[in-house]
């Protein structure tokens, strides 16, 4: 036979042989994970079930931690939870059950459980991105386990505001914008509801009329960005960033967007 | 004033430290032909085709009645019958294998040119030619695959090139300067061979490999930062491209890559060795291309030893950006992946190693170390069983309830890292001890410490080998945190041994007495096969890991950024993707059988008219 043909034939039994065993080893497809359907009238048994999907499904939560494992705690990697609503309230002294769940979803890295190291992800942030109801479901769930499930979706925390918007749950992290220049981004967002752009005077914000003047390039992009990183003297601070924050600024504008905010906030110089 | 918005993972960020052997001299004649001028046009058309592309996505979105018309465009378009993830998916992979051997092909060129500037030994700068000249056809190719590579991404995924391109955009300038200089090097080191005096010619390939790494450490960076992006803000505007660029894998998948790379340079230049050993019909012939499929595969194992090494580490970075991200990829929906990887890892050592011991039969003295085969056979196969257990059964629920849930009662045992990593490291020093024998085959050392020598070099093995099973051991007995550290000394153990025994070697067999002669080119055809089976399991690997790569962003173009939300967003199965992956080597394999034809090309006779043909053949006769 000829030694090219052989040589074809060798490689084509080969690769066959390796798509055997691909197509042998057990198969599955894995989906993006869809946003929970959560209504304020849920009871809490209701609120529970909802909770247990999220963890095995958006929350991922099912990836790291163990349910009930009858492994011993030292040879896990992350502590089961198998019994966290009976042990809630009393990880930390004086911090109830309903603040603990809180805490250790979003802000998971402040309190470590002894013998472990951390590495939780921030729930409410990318890439699992949870809502507050949907913590709330979460954190339901994990109350049942050992203990008494009391959350509902009115319930509040200390974090509470704290999760994925509902639009940016099921968009995209990054939607880049409509392709506005900085004057269409200005009108988009309304920033003339709060700033002057055309005349000296303030608003409720300082005016903008001479921000190129008085601000470099740089401080206005952090204006924008994180506008309590510096207030601007004799006005209140978190009131841009709770607007911003509610309009879906951040999760929609684009990086072009905000760079074209920027170069168009620059040539106000008050010229 | 404080510093720009914080970067995303700015916590996982602070948790990082660092912000006598016959000789046929191959035909040297670079030819003045169709296909070299072919070769030397096609990668600057196309590096110019690339250039405006670049500059069309780093000049266009400055112009409003762009972003106006960008409105209306799609976020993704689908490619005919296959669908735009495999399109994509294919063209990269093929881009990738042949860039993978582009660059590694320069850094042992240049290896084996030294070795021949410092031995004097003509042969080895022969070699290092021969290697040289299949980069050419391959450069070419690397660039097509590249630009069809752009050229797609801009069509298929819009919204994520132009996201890309806003986070990179003046990274690609310094990309299209380095391709142009690459062809530069690239073809004044080819054809410039025997043209310059030996170290201005040493100079051109150590260019050529300076401007070949750097252009992979551009392109990494675009890849990596998918995975793991940093230097963003919370809406993933940029902040410090220079953060963007030294994400967290970058450097690893640097290291990865060039180790990686020589290895993969290295079984295709075996395979090209093999491929004409099989067709030689002299026994020069057959020596020169046994010799050349040896110092491939030579280099090829070589560097495939350190890779799990290398591997280790970009594991570990993983894990530091995000810990569910390297849950993702070792354990869940990917963690069948990684029985495969064993079982593909497992077959390249084995092959590696039977074709060290065929080599041995032509050497005269290594028929005393034969004995040894079988229990180095019998420890590959230990290893290559253990790494190769999954640690849960695929099981019926009747199965699963008999043994107690979905873990074997003793097989369960192997699947957890203690005993896969106790069997990776036995595995390699396994391999590393067949080489020693086929070294020494026809040796006899004749110093005078000769024996305390070789006994040292016992006691390291032993005194490794039994370090190693005893961390594996004792890792069942410790916490989850203690265990993971442990494959650390596991690994200094082994590389420690590697690098000692072998310096000890060298002292030791320095001026040995030779018990007979290396009969180059008397290697069964098999031996040749198995160097195929390296090259196509290489290949495969390659494909499979690039897969698990993209794969472990699951439904995100950008890790926690950018979303898919294209069709194609769902995760295939592993069977499905392990089609792909053969499709595409196969693929692979077609075009490098090009580039084998068309590197032997400028050897074959001229063609001549058929009359003249006749006419010579009848002169001949009545001569």
């Amino acid at each position: 036979m000829n030694t090219g043909l052989k040589i074809l034939l060798f490689v084509l039994a080969v690769l066959a042989f390796y798509s055997y065993v691909g197509n042998t080893v057990p198969q599955k497809i894995t989906y993006p994970p869809e946003t929970a359907e959560l209504s304020g009238d849920m009871t809490t048994d209701e609120l529970v079930e909802a909770g247990a999907q999220i963890v095995a499904g958006k929350g991922t939560c099912l990836g790291c931690h163990t349910v009930g494992s009858t492994v011993e705690a030292s040879s896990l990697r992350f502590p089961d939870l198998g019994n966290i609503g009976g042990i809630a309230g009393t990880r930390i002294e004086g911090k109830s059950a309903l603040e603990y769940l809180a805490e250790s979803l979003y802000d998971p890295a402040k309190y470590i459980v002894e013998g472990f190291l951390p590495g939780m992800p921030v729930v409410s942030r990318p890439p699992i991105g949870l809502t507050d109801n949907e913590i709330l479901a979460v954190m339901a769930y994990l109350q049942s386990l050992g203990g008494t499930a009391t959350i509902t979706l009115a319930t509040t925390h200390s974090f509470t505001g704290q999760g994925a918007s509902e639009s940016s749950a099921a968009a995209p992290a990054v939607a880049l914008g409509a392709g506005l220049d900085g004057q269409g981004v200005f009108d988009t967002y309304m920033c003339a509801t709060c700033h002057n752009i055309d005349l000296p005077d303030r608003l409720v914000g300082p005016s903008l009329f001479d921000v190129g003047s008085r601000l470099t390039r740089g401080e206005i992009y952090e204006a924008v960005m994180d506008p309590d990183a510096t207030i601007a003297e004799g006005y209140p601070g978190v009131v841009m960033a709770t607007t911003l924050g509610a309009s879906g600024f951040y999760q929609k504008v684009s990086p072009e967007e905000i760079r074209s905010l920027v170069n168009f906030l620059v040539e106000h110089t008050g010229n | 004033m404080k510093a720009c918005p914080q970067t995303m993972y700015s916590g996982a960020r602070l948790s990082k430290d660092r912000l006598g052997s016959p000789c046929l001299v191959p035909d040297t004649s670079t030819g003045g032909n169709f296909f070299n001028s072919l070769s030397r046009l096609l990668p600057v058309a196309i590096a110019l085709m690339v250039t405006a592309v670049a500059l069309a996505f780093v000049v266009l979105p400055a112009g409003a009645s762009i972003q106006d018309a960008a409105i209306a465009n799609p976020e993704y378009r689908a490619f005919p019958v296959i669908g735009s993830r495999v399109a994509i998916w294919v063209v990269a992979q093929l881009h990738l294998m042949f860039a993978a051997f582009v660059l590694a092909v320069p850094m042992f060129a240049v290896i084996i040119e030294i070795i021949g500037m410092v031995t004097k030994d003509k042969r080895y700068d022969a070699l290092a030619h021969e290697f040289t000249k299949l980069l050419s056809v391959s450069f070419s190719l690397t660039a097509t695959l590249g630009a069809l590579m752009v050229v797609m991404l801009v069509v298929l995924y819009p919204r994520l090139t132009e996201y890309m391109v806003s986070i990179f955009s003046w990274t690609f300038f310094p990309y299209i300067l380095l391709f142009f200089l690459e062809a530069v090097f690239l073809y004044s080191y080819y054809y410039g061979w025997g043209k310059f005096s030996p170290k201005v010619h040493l100079t051109l390939g150590i260019c050529l490999n300076i401007v070949g790494t750097a252009i992979m450490f551009i392109a990494d960076a675009w890849l990596t930062f998918m995975n793991t992006p940093n230097g963003i803000s919370e809406t993933g505007a940029l902040v410090s491209m220079a953060d963007a660029v030294n994400n967290f894998i970058w450097m690893p998948i640097n290291i990865h890559r060039m180790i990686a790379n020589v290895a993969f340079g290295g079984s295709i230049a075996a395979a090209y060795g093999a491929y004409k050993y099989l067709g030689a019909r002299t026994p020069e012939e057959k020596a020169h291309y046994d010799w050349m499929g040896y110092v491939g595969n030579f280099i090829s194992i070589s560097a495939l030893l350190p890779l799990p090494f290398a591997g280790y580490w970009l594991g570990k970075e993983i894990y530091a950006y995000s810990q569910s991200l390297g849950i993702t990829l070792m354990g869940g929906t990917f963690s069948w992946l990684f029985i495969i990887q064993a079982i593909l890892i497992g077959n390249l050592f084995l092959a590696a190693n039977y074709y060290l011991w065929l080599s041995m039969e032509r050497i005269e003295g290594a028929e005393r170390f034969r004995k040894f085969i079988k229990y180095l056979l019998a420890s590959i196969a230990v290893t290559f069983l253990v790494w190769a257990t999954p640690h849960s059964l695929v099981a019926s629920i009747e199965e699963a309830r008999q043994m107690g849930g979905s873990n074997h009662p003793m097989l369960g045992v192997l699947g957890v890292m203690s005993a896969k990593n106790t069997a990776v490291n036995i595995l390699i020093l396994t391999t590393y001890i067949s080489f020693l024998l086929y070294r020494r085959g026809n040796k006899e050392p004749t110093v005078s410490w000769a024996k305390a020598g070789q006994n040292a070099q016992l006691a390291i093995f032993v005194g490794a080998i039994s370090l190693v099973i005893f961390l594996g051991i004792y890792g069942y007995f410790v916490e989850a945190r203690v265990r993971i550290a442990l494959s650390v000394p596991q690994v200094l153990a082994v590389l420690f041994t590697m690098i000692s025994v072998t310096i000890i070697d060298i002292y030791l067999f320095k001026g040995a007495k030779s018990r007979g002669e290396i009969k180059w080119g008397k290697m069964p055809d098999r031996a040749q096969y198995a160097l195929f089976f390296i090259t196509i399991t290489f290949a495969w690997t390659m494909g499979l890991m690039g897969y698990v790569r993209a794969g472990m962003r699951q439904h995100w173009h950008v890790f926690g950024v950018m979303r898919d939300t294209s069709p194609d967003a769902f995760t295939p199965t592993l069977g499905f993707a392990s089609n792909v992956i053969s499709v595409t080597v196969l693929i692979f394999f077609l075009f490098i059988a090009v580039v084998f034809w068309l590197t032997g090309l400028p050897s074959k006779k001229d063609w001549e008219p058929k009359d003249a043909r006749q006419s010579t053949s009848d002169e001949e006769v009545s001569a």
